[in-house]
């Protein structure tokens, strides 16, 4: 029964990720589409829409990891300053 | 911070709260990253790697985001209270 429970619950964090990856990656379309493809003369994608969209791709992946970095940075401190003031409330 | 003697009630309330707290917290990830995104990166792709210039504004952008999100959070909850004093004087009074 425990594990049938433990079991739904990692099923239920699978698909909310599943989901997140998905989201980001139709923004990421959205965002290097409206950013790369200007020229509707022609179907085909040219090289430099293709490079565009691609380096457009890998550099939204390193902005994403570097926010995250400096978010995670950000929280520690404020959970640092949560808990000293937390302390001084109860030394009191 | 643990709590032994706590109602199911009172759990599924924590839990909630919780999952709310995160939930907001996400939200405002990914906002901040759009705007950051659409402040700091111009949109040319000559290069995937992100230049200097990008990732000190990128760093400032998120301090700053950050920064008034707070401000803004601090404001907001003077002048609710502000707001629920008057309203208790206008009904006392």
């Amino acid at each position: 029964m425990a594990a049938q429970v433990s079991f739904d619950q990692l099923d239920k964090d699978q698909i909310k990720s599943f989901q997140d990856f998905l989201l980001s990656y139709n923004k990421l379309s959205e965002i290097c589409f409206t950013d790369c493809i200007y020229d509707f003369t022609s179907r085909s994608i040219k090289d430099s829409e293709d490079r565009c969209a691609l380096n457009c791709m890998e550099k939204f992946l390193k902005m994403n990891q570097r926010i995250s970095q400096r978010f995670q940075e950000f929280q520690m401190i404020a959970n640092e300053n949560l808990l000293a003031a937390n302390q001084k409330a109860q030394g009191k | 911070m643990a709590q032994p003697q706590m109602s199911p009630a009172e759990q599924a309330k924590l839990q909630m709260m919780q999952d709310l707290e995160i939930e907001m917290m996400s939200d405002l990830y990914n906002r901040m990253t759009t705007a950051c995104h659409k402040k700091c990166i111009p949109p040319k792709y000559g290069d995937a790697e992100l230049g200097k210039g990008e990732m000190v504004c990128i760093d400032r952008c998120v301090a700053k985001y950050l920064d008034i999100h707070e401000r803004i959070g601090k404001k907001l909850t003077a002048m609710s209270a502000a707001d629920e004093d008057l309203k208790k004087k206008m009904s006392g009074g």
